[in-house]
C-alpha cells in the first residue's frame, strides 16, 4: 500500500470553498449514524469529513455526491459542525475539477440556459396558471406567488400551484406571478457546487423582483424559501418570504380562511428537511392540517427534528437513485405503518419522490400523497 | 507638594513586548508631567523588578508610582506592597493594564494605546492621596452551605480544629448526591459505607450546628463579619421529640415519588428520605393548603379519615385504604352499603359539581379484601370481662374496640343470628347476609364470644350479668313496632314493618297478598315496600301523611322503590282497615294538608274533612316507627326516660347503675347504623376508662363541617376542571324485583380510581392535613402549627458546597429517555444497583427481568455544543464502574459507546484495563446517533437498538440491547444564578461558580471570605471534591489563625458642609453602610460596612459624598487623558 501524506493544500482549498466547519469535527461519528443513507447502504459522513480535514478526499468518488443535505447530522452534531457546508465545499472543488456526475451536468446546463432544471421553455413558465384566475404581478400587487420550477412545469406537481392559487383567490389575497421572468431559486445549483450558476440565477431573480416592486413572496417550495430567506439577503435581496403553510396558518388564525368541508381521513405529515430542520417550521403545517374538520393527524415514527428525508435535497432530485436505496420508499412504509390514508407533504421535491415510490411500490390504492395546499383547497 | 512620579513598563516576557514597543512607551512616559523616571523591564513582578521600584522610590524620592503591566486583579497587591516596603503609602500607586486590555487584543496600534493608558494612569496618580487601611476582627464561626460530601468534609475539618460551624442543607437530610451512589470508582467502596460515618459525625459534633431543610435567605456584611439570615423550613415534626421510629409513614395515606430514589420508588408525604438520614427525623412534605375543608370527615359520627382512604384508592392502594377505614370502623363493608352518608351531604365537592361517592368507594375498598383472610392482630389480654347485650352495630362496635384493648367480651343476642337490625332490619338486596357474617366473623376472631338465642330477661337475667362481668353495655336497639291505633289493625293481613322485614330476613316464608299498602315514610316503609314487590305483590302503595319533602327516607331509596313500581300517595293517612271474611279487604284513608311546623320542625299534617277515600288491599304493612322493649332492665332498677328509652349520662353513657352502660337505638330511639357504631365506640372508650379507674375524658371538640366560601369555590373551579360523579352499575328495576340480589353492583377498579381521584383534597401534591400521623405518633412529635423560622447568624467566613444537578436527557429525543422504559440515567442505575434501592440491588428491567445486554452511552449532555461543551470528568469512570457491576451481578453483555476514554486519576487507568480484560466489556468508539425500538432484524425485535458508527471499524452498527444507560452530564444547579447573587460571587459561562484564579486560587472567590468547594465549582470526582473541601477548610482556618483582616480604605466619605441629610444615598447603598444622623441632618458612613462601590457618590444630588481613591478629580483627569 502506498504511503499517503496529508495534503494541506487540499484542506485549505476546501476551507476556502466554504468548508471551514471541518475544523470543529472531533470524529465522534454521530453524523454517520444519523445519516439516512445508512438505512440503505454504507455512507460514512464522518470519514468524508476526516478525509477533508487531512486533504485526502477522492472527488470523483460517489460519496461526495450522495449527501441529500437533509441536515439530520447537523441537527445533533455535538460540535455544531455545519456538515452541509463541508459537502457543498467538496462539490465546489469537485465541480472545478469537472468531477460532477453526468446527469447533474445536463441539469445545470438547463438551469444556465433556460432558468429551470427541466430544460423547459422559459416562455411557458406561466402556462400552469391558464384559466386559474392568476394575474401577472404588477407594481402594487401585495404578494408574489413563486411556485418553484417543479409545479410550474411538471404535469403532476402543477396541482400544488393550482390549489394554492385557488385558496389565495378564495381568501381574497392580492397576488400575482412573474411567469417567464422567474428563474429557479438556485438552491440545487449551489448545493452541487455550481456557485457561479447559483449567483447568476439569484441575481436574475433579485433584479426581477426589485424591478416589479416585489416585497412579499409566498413560496410552495421549502428550497425556494430557504434560499430567498437565508441566502438572497447576502446578495442584496431582502424580501419577506412566507412558505404556503405559514401563510395558510396565518389566514386560518385570522379567520380569513375557514376549512368547512369535513375530510374524514387519517393523514400523516412528512416534515420536509428544508422547512423543518433547516428552517425550524414544524408547527404551522400541523396547525393548518388540524384546522380541517374530520381530519385525523397522525405522526410518523420519525417526525419533526428526526424527520426522514425523501432523498431529494442537495441536487439528488435530479440524480437517479437505485431502487432499494430510495429513502422515499422507507418513508412510505412508515406512513403505511401508522395506517395513514394520506401522506401530506409541503415540498414539490417530496411530491415527485413520493409519487414515484407510490407507483413503484404499487401502493396507489391505499395511500395518497398530497400537498397541504391541496387538502386545504378540498376543505374550503 | 512636588509630584515625583516613577513609571515602569513591563514586557511580561513577550506577552506585552511582542506587540507593544515598550521602550517607546517608556520614553513617552518620561515626558509626562511630574514623571521623574520611566523604565521598562522584562518582568516587573519578579524580585529584581520589585527591587528596581523600591530603589527608585528611595533614591529618586519618588512619591507616586505607575506600573503598566497586566491586570490589577493579578498584581495590584504586589506593587502596593512594594510601595509600602519602600516607605511609600500603597495608595499612591496606579496600575495601567497594557496586557489584557492592549497587547493581547490588538496587533496594530498597541503601542499608541499603551501610551494613552500610561498617560491616563499618570494623570490619575498625580491626584492620588495617601489612605490608611483598617483592621477588623474575624468572627470565629463559619457557615458551610450544602451538606454533600464537600460540605460535610469542610465542616468536619473546621469543627475538629475547635471552631463552630453552621452547616446549612436544603434537603431534610445531609448526604448530597454521594449518598445516592452505589459503589465508588475505582476502588468499588460502597458509597454509603464510607459516607455515613462522616454524616453521623456531623450529626453529633458538638461544634457543628446542623440546619437541615433550611436555606440561606440573605447575606450581609464582609469578610470576617457576615450576617446571614437562614430560613428553616417547617418540618411539621418536632425534631427534639421525633425518634425516627417510622410509624407515622406507615399510616400516611399520601403516596408520593421518592426524590431520593429518583422516582423509582414511592414514599409517603411524611417520610424520612432514606434509612441512614442525618438527622433521622421525619418531615412532612406539605406544599400548599388543602383546597377543600374535608367537611366529610367532620360530618362523620366516627370521624373517618375519608380523604385518606380516597387518596389511597386513587393511588390503587386498596388494602391500605381498607386498613385505614377499619382503624376507626369495624364494619367497612356494611357501612359501604347502608350508611346514610352524612359525609356526602356536606362533601365540599358537592358545592362545585357532584359530591364524592364516598359510601360506594368505601364499599369498593372493602370488597377488594377477603375479610376471612385478614390477619388477626396480637392482643394483650387485660383479664377483665365485659358483657354486651345486643349484637347490632352498637354492640358489635363496642365489642370490636374492647376486644382490641384486651378485654374478654361476651355478646348476648336474643335472636338466633347476630347482627341486630343489620340482620333483621335491612333487606338482603341492600346488604347481603354473607357480607354481614364475614364482618361479624372477624370480630369473633378477635376473641368476642356471641351467645345467640340468649335473651336477657329470659335465658339470663341482667342482675346476674352485672355481678359476673366487670361492666355491662346495653345495646338492644328498638325492635318493637309502633301501633297505628286505627280500627282493624289486628286483622290477619296486617303485619308490622319491622316484623315483616324480620321474618323475611330470617328466611321465613312470608306471603304477601296481591295488593299491598305500606304506611309510613321512613326507610323501614321503603324497605318493606320493596321487599313486598320482591315477594310477588302486584301493586304496592305507600301512604304517607306528609309530602315528599318531609319524607325521612333516603331520597335515593325512594327513587329506587319508585323505579321498581312502588306507588306513593302523599298527604294521605289511613283511618280504618276494613275486612271481609276475616281478611283485610280495603283501607279507608283521608287526605291531609300541611299546617304549622310541629316539634320535629316538619309541618304538621291536618286531615281535610270530607276527603275520605278507600283503596282495595289485601295486605297492610304499617311502618310508623319502633320502640324498645325494656322489660329486662326493670329488675336492676335502671332509669327509663319518658320516651321509653334508657336514661344515660351523654358524655359517658353511664346509666344510673354503676358499671352498666347503654347506647344506640335503646338510648336514642331509631337512628342510623353509623350513629349506633359511634355510640358503641364511645361506650368502649368509656368502659375502658371506667375499668382502668381513670376518669372519662370528655369528648374533644365537636367537629362542625365547613362550607367553601364563594371565593374559594371560584378559585377551585378555575384550578380543577369539573367532573361529575362516576355512576355505579345497578341492576335494572325488572331484574331487581325478581329476587334479593344486591341492587348496587359496586365500582370496577377503574371506576373507583376515577371517582376517588375527584376528591378535592388529593388534587394537591403533598400532605393534605388528614393528621393520621398525629394520631399514631407516640411521642407527640407531629406539629402542624409549626411555621418557617428565620434565624440570623454571624459568621466570619462562608464555604459554598452546593453541588450539581444531574443533566436531564429527555431533551435529547434521539436517545428515547422517558420514551423507552429501559433507557435510564446513570444516577437511576446507581439506585437500581444499590442494595438499599428499589430493587434491593438487582439490576432489573422495568418488567422485572434481568437484562441480557446493556449499552452505556457516554457524553450525554457533555462535550456537546447543544448542551454543555465541557467534559463532566466523572462519566467515563462511572460508566466503567457500571460495566463492572453489570458483568458481576447480571452477567449481561456490556457495550461502552464512547468518544474518548478519560481515565486520569489514581488507579483509573488500571480500572479501565481491568474492566476490558477481566470483565470482557466491549468498547465501541463512536457517539451514539440514536436509540430506537424499530428493529430491522428478528433478533432485534423487542429490544432497544443502539445505532452508532464504530468509527474505528468505519461502519454503522445497530446493537440490540435490553437496557441503555445514559452517562449524563453534571451541570450547574438550576438556582446557581440566584445563589451566586446572594453571596455576591461570579459564575463562569458554563454556569458553575467562578474561582478567583483558575489555577492558583481554585477555592477563593472574588468576594473575600467566601470560598467554594466541590461540584459547585466544576464537575469533579469524590477524591477531588474532598481535596477541595479540605482546601476550603484550610482557607478558613488560615483566616482564623490571623484573627484580623485588613479592610481596604477605599470608602465613601461625606462632606459635612454640603450634606443635607436627604437620605437618597442610604436607599441605594447595598450594604447598609449609610445612616442618617437626625440631629445634625447629615449622613454617616460605617467604615466597616462600606465596600466602596460608589453607588452613593453617583446618586448624591449635591455631590456631598465622594469615594476615596475615586474622587471626581482623579477620575476626570484620567478620562481627560484618554479623550484628549
Amino acid at each position: 500500500m502506498a504511503v499517503i501524506n496529508p495534503l494541506t493544500e487540499a484542506t485549505e482549498a476546501i476551507i476556502e470553498a466554504g468548508g471551514e466547519a471541518l475544523k470543529s469535527c472531533y470524529q465522534c461519528g454521530l453524523c454517520t449514524g444519523a445519516c439516512p443513507w445508512n438505512l440503505v447502504r454504507s455512507f460514512l459522513t464522518r470519514r468524508l469529513i476526516h478525509g477533508a480535514q487531512l486533504g485526502l478526499v477522492e472527488l470523483e468518488s460517489e460519496d461526495v455526491w450522495l449527501c441529500a443535505t437533509c441536515g439530520a447530522c447537523v441537527e445533533w452534531c455535538p460540535r455544531g459542525v455545519e456538515i452541509v457546508d463541508i459537502m457543498r465545499a467538496l462539490r465546489r472543488i469537485g465541480a472545478q475539477w469537472a468531477a460532477t456526475p453526468k446527469s447533474l451536468k445536463t441539469v445545470m446546463a438547463s438551469l444556465g440556459a433556460v432558468g429551470n432544471p427541466m430544460g423547459e421553455v422559459r416562455e411557458k413558465r406561466a402556462n400552469w396558471a391558464k384559466g386559474a384566475k392568476v394575474k401577472a404581478f404588477a407594481p402594487g400587487t401585495e404578494y408574489l406567488y413563486f411556485s418553484c420550477c417543479v409545479p410550474a412545469y411538471d404535469p403532476q406537481a402543477k396541482r400544488i400551484a393550482l390549489a394554492t392559487a385557488s385558496i389565495l383567490n378564495k381568501a381574497g389575497v392580492d397576488f400575482g406571478i412573474l411567469g417567464s421572468e422567474e428563474n429557479c431559486c438556485g438552491e440545487s445549483a449551489r448545493k452541487v457546487g455550481e456557485e457561479a450558476l447559483f449567483q447568476s440565477l439569484a441575481q436574475a431573480n433579485i433584479e426581477a423582483f426589485k424591478k416589479h416592486g416585489v416585497s412579499k413572496i409566498i413560496v410552495s417550495s421549502p428550497h425556494c424559501y430557504h434560499t430567498f430567506k437565508n441566502e438572497y439577503p447576502a446578495l442584496g435581496g431582502n424580501f419577506t418570504v412566507l412558505h404556503t403553510t405559514q401563510f395558510l396558518a396565518g389566514l386560518i388564525e385570522n379567520k380569513r380562511l375557514k376549512p368547512k368541508k369535513p375530510l374524514p381521513k387519517k393523514v400523516a405529515y412528512h416534515d420536509p428537511c428544508y422547512l423543518g430542520r433547516h428552517n425550524k417550521i414544524y408547527d404551522e403545517p400541523r396547525r393548518v392540517l388540524a384546522a380541517i374538520p374530520g381530519l385525523e393527524l397522525v405522526e410518523l415514527p420519525d417526525c419533526r427534528e428526526d424527520s426522514l428525508c425523501c432523498g431529494g435535497g442537495g441536487g439528488r432530485i435530479w440524480m437517479e437513485t437505485k431502487k432499494g436505496e430510495r429513502f422515499s420508499d422507507l418513508r412510505l412504509e412508515q406512513a403505511l405503518g401508522v395506517g395513514a390514508e394520506v401522506l401530506a407533504i409541503a415540498c414539490p421535491y417530496c411530491l415527485l419522490n413520493f409519487q414515484d415510490s407510490l407507483l413503484t411500490m404499487g401502493k396507489e390504492s391505499v395511500l395518497e400523497v398530497k400537498d397541504i395546499s391541496e387538502l386545504v383547497n378540498e376543505a374550503i | 507638594m512636588e509630584r515625583r512620579i516613577g513609571v515602569y513598563i513591563c514586557h511580561c516576557g513577550a506577552n506585552i513586548a511582542a506587540t507593544v514597543k515598550v521602550k517607546e512607551v517608556a520614553e513617552f512616559a518620561a515626558s509626562l508631567r511630574g514623571v521623574v523616571v520611566a523604565r521598562d523591564y522584562m518582568f516587573m513582578c519578579s524580585d529584581p523588578g520589585q527591587e528596581l521600584i523600591k530603589n527608585d522610590i528611595k533614591e529618586l524620592m519618588l512619591n507616586r508610582v505607575v506600573v503598566a503591566s497586566c491586570s490589577p486583579l493579578l498584581h495590584e497587591r504586589t506593587f502596593r506592597r512594594v510601595c509600602r516596603d519602600a516607605g511609600l503609602n500603597p495608595y499612591l500607586f496606579e496600575m495601567a493594564n497594557i496586557r489584557e486590555q492592549c497587547s493581547w487584543v490588538h496587533e496594530d496600534g498597541a503601542t499608541e494605546k499603551a501610551k494613552e493608558l500610561v498617560r491616563a494612569a499618570v494623570m490619575r496618580v498625580y491626584y492620588h492621596q495617601p489612605l490608611e487601611s483598617m483592621e477588623v476582627p474575624i468572627n470565629p464561626n463559619t457557615l458551610v452551605v450544602g451538606g454533600g460530601i464537600a460540605g460535610i468534609q469542610a465542616a468536619l475539618d473546621i469543627a475538629n480544629a475547635g471552631y463552630k460551624v453552621y452547616l446549612v442543607e436544603r434537603e431534610p437530610s445531609i448526604g448530597g448526591h454521594m449518598i445516592q451512589l452505589d459503589k465508588t470508582f475505582p476502588t468499588l467502596d460502597c458509597s454509603a459505607c464510607i459516607l455515613t460515618p462522616k454524616m453521623s459525625d456531623v450529626g453529633s459534633h458538638p461544634n457543628i450546628e446542623l440546619l437541615t431543610y433550611s436555606e440561606v435567605e440573605k447575606v450581609a456584611g464582609y469578610i470576617g463579619n457576615f450576617k446571614v439570615k437562614i430560613k428553616k423550613k417547617a418540618r411539621y415534626v418536632d425534631e427534639e421529640k421525633c425518634t425516627g421510629c417510622g410509624l407515622c409513614f406507615q399510616e400516611c395515606p399520601v403516596i408520593m415519588k421518592s426524590e431520593f430514589e429518583l422516582g423509582l420508588a414511592e414514599r409517603k408525604a411524611i417520610h424520612i428520605p432514606f434509612p441512614q438520614a442525618v438527622p433521622n427525623k421525619a418531615v412532612i412534605d406539605k406544599r400548599e393548603e388543602r383546597p377543600c375543608k374535608a367537611a366529610c370527615r367532620d360530618a362523620c359520627p366516627i370521624y373517618t379519615n375519608v380523604q385518606g382512604y380516597l387518596a389511597l384508592i386513587a393511588a390503587g392502594e386498596f388494602r391500605q385504604a381498607y386498613e385505614l377505614i377499619r382503624k376507626t370502623n369495624p364494619l367497612p363493608a356494611i357501612c359501604g352499603r347502608v350508611c346514610y352518608h352524612p359525609c356526602e351531604e356536606v362533601c365540599n365537592r358537592g358545592q362545585i359539581d357532584d359530591a364524592l361517592a364516598i359510601t360506594a368507594l368505601k364499599r369498593f375498598a372493602a370488597d377488594q379484601i377477603d375479610v376471612d383472610k385478614l390477619e388477626i392482630p396480637q392482643i394483650t389480654k387485660v383479664g377483665k370481662r365485659v358483657a354486651i347485650i345486643g349484637s347490632g352495630p352498637a354492640g358489635l362496635a363496642a365489642a370490636n374496640d374492647l376486644a382490641l384493648l384486651g378485654y374478654n367480651v361476651t355478646i348476648f343476642e336474643a335472636l338466633p343470628e347476630p347482627g341486630g337490625m343489620l340482620h333483621v332490619g335491612i333487606p338482603e338486596y341492600r346488604l347481603p347476609k354473607d357480607i354481614l357474617r364475614k364482618e361479624i366473623g372477624y370480630i369473633e376472631k378477635l376473641g368476642v364470644e356471641i351467645k345467640t338465642s340468649t335473651k336477657v330477661g329470659e335465658q339470663v337475667i341482667l342482675e346476674d350479668l352485672r355481678k359476673s362481668y366487670d361492666a355491662v353495655f346495653i345495646a338492644t336497639g328498638a325492635h318493637e313496632s309502633l301501633k297505628l291505633g286505627i280500627p282493624g289493625e289486628d286483622t290477619p293481613g296486617v303485619i308490622h314493618g319491622v316484623n315483616f322485614l324480620r321474618d323475611v330476613n330470617m328466611g321465613q316464608r312470608v306471603k304477601v297478598g296481591k295488593w299491598v299498602a305500606v304506611i309510613g315514610g321512613g326507610n323501614t316503609a321503603i324497605d318493606a315496600s320493596r321487599v313486598a314487590m320482591r315477594l310477588g305483590a302486584s301493586s304496592v302503595t305507600i301512604l304517607y301523611r306528609r309530602s315528599r319533602q318531609e319524607m325521612p327516607a333516603t331520597p335515593a331509596e325512594v327513587e329506587a322503590a319508585e323505579a321498581e313500581g312502588v306507588q306513593i300517595i302523599f298527604l294521605a293517612a289511613p283511618i280504618r282497615i276494613s275486612t271481609e271474611n276475616g281478611k283485610v279487604s280495603q283501607i279507608e284513608c283521608i287526605r291531609m294538608e300541611l299546617g304549622k311546623p310541629d316539634a320535629s320542625g316538619r309541618r304538621r299534617p291536618i286531615p281535610i274533612e270530607g276527603s275520605e277515600f278507600t283503596i282495595a288491599v289485601d295486605t297492610v304493612i304499617p311502618a310508623l316507627g319502633q320502640v324498645s322493649d325494656l322489660e329486662f332492665v326493670k329488675g336492676l332498677g335502671l332509669e327509663v326516660s319518658a320516651e321509653g328509652t334508657i336514661a344515660i349520662d351523654e358524655s359517658t353513657l353511664f346509666t344510673n347503675i354503676d358499671g352498666v352502660f347503654a347506647g344506640g337505638d335503646v338510648v336514642t330511639g331509631p337512628q342510623t347504623v353509623i350513629a349506633a357504631i359511634a355510640a358503641g365506640k364511645k361506650a368502649a372508650r368509656s368502659i375502658d376508662n371506667y375499668l382502668k379507674g381513670e376518669c372519662f375524658v370528655a369528648e374533644g371538640e365537636k367537629y362542625v363541617p365547613q362550607k367553601l366560601s364563594k371565593r374559594e369555590i371560584a378559585t377551585i373551579k378555575e384550578r380543577f376542571p369539573s367532573q361529575s360523579r362516576v355512576k355505579m352499575t345497578e341492576l335494572g328495576p325488572k331484574e331487581r324485583t325478581k329476587g334479593f340480589t344486591e341492587v348496587e353492583q359496586g365500582y370496577t377498579t377503574e371506576q373507583a380510581r376515577r371517582e376517588a381521584r375527584r376528591c378535592l383534597a388529593s388534587q394537591i401534591e403533598g400532605c393534605f392535613n388528614c393528621h393520621e400521623c398525629e394520631r399514631r405518633c407516640d411521642p407527640n412529635a407531629i406539629d402542624f402549627e409549626q411555621k418557617d423560622r428565620l434565624l440570623e447568624i454571624e459568621v466570619g467566613s462562608i464555604i459554598l458546597a452546593t453541588g450539581y444537578d444531574a443533566f436531564d436527557p429527555s431533551v435529547i429525543s434521539q436517545y428515547g429517555y422517558k420514551k423507552y422504559d429501559n433507557v435510564i440515567t446513570g444516577l437511576e442505575f446507581e439506585r437500581l444497583s444499590n442494595a438499599a434501592g428499589p430493587t434491593a440491588g438487582q439490576i432489573l428491567l422495568k418488567n422485572g427481568q434481568p437484562p441480557q445486554s446493556v449499552a452505556i452511552i457516554h457524553c450525554v449532555g457533555s462535550r456537546d455544543k447543544n448542551y454543555h461543551e465541557y467534559c463532566s470528568r466523572v462519566c467515563c469512570m462511572y460508566a466503567l464502574k457500571f460495566a463492572h457491576l453489570i458483568r458481576e451481578k447480571a452477567k449481561a453483555e456490556v457495550y461502552q459507546m464512547y468518544i474518548d476514554m478519560r481515565c486520569f486519576g489514581e488507579g483509573y487507568e488500571e480500572f479501565y484495563e481491568r474492566v476490558s480484560t477481566q470483565d470482557g466489556v466491549k468498547f465501541i468508539r463512536g457517539k451514539v446517533s440514536r436509540v430506537t425500538d424499530q428493529a430491522l432484524s428478528d433478533e432485534g425485535k423487542g429490544k432497544l437498538i443502539v445505532i452508532v458508527e464504530d468509527t474505528l471499524l468505519g461502519s454503522v452498527i445497530r446493537v440490540p440491547v435490553d437496557m441503555v444507560i445514559l452517562s449524563i452530564a453534571l451541570q450547574a444547579r438550576a438556582d446557581a444564578d440566584k445563589v451566586a447573587k446572594l453571596f455576591a460571587i461570579g459564575r463562569r459561562a458554563d454556569g458553575f461558580f467562578m474561582e478567583r484564579h483558575v489555577k492558583l486560587e481554585p477555592i477563593a472567590t472574588f468576594t473575600d471570605g467566601v470560598f467554594i468547594a466541590g461540584c459547585c465549582e466544576s464537575p469533579k470526582d469524590i477524591p477531588d471534591t474532598v481535596a477541595q473541601a479540605k482546601g476550603a477548610a484550610a482557607e478558613v482556618l488560615s483566616l482564623l489563625a490571623r484573627r484580623k483582616v485588613e479592610i481596604e480604605p477605599i470608602i465613601a466619605s461625606v462632606d459635612e458642609e454640603v450634606c443635607s441629610g436627604c437620605g437618597l444615598c442610604a436607599k441605594v447603598c447595598p450594604f447598609g453602610a449609610l445612616t442618617l444622623d437626625g440631629k445634625e441632618r447629615l449622613m454617616l458612613v460605617n467604615r466597616a460596612l462600606c465596600k466602596g462601590c460608589g453607588a452613593c457618590a453617583g446618586i448624591c444630588p449635591s455631590s456631598a459624598i465622594s469615594l476615596s481613591h475615586f474622587t471626581p478629580r482623579q477620575i476626570l483627569e484620567q478620562v481627560e487623558a484618554l479623550t484628549y
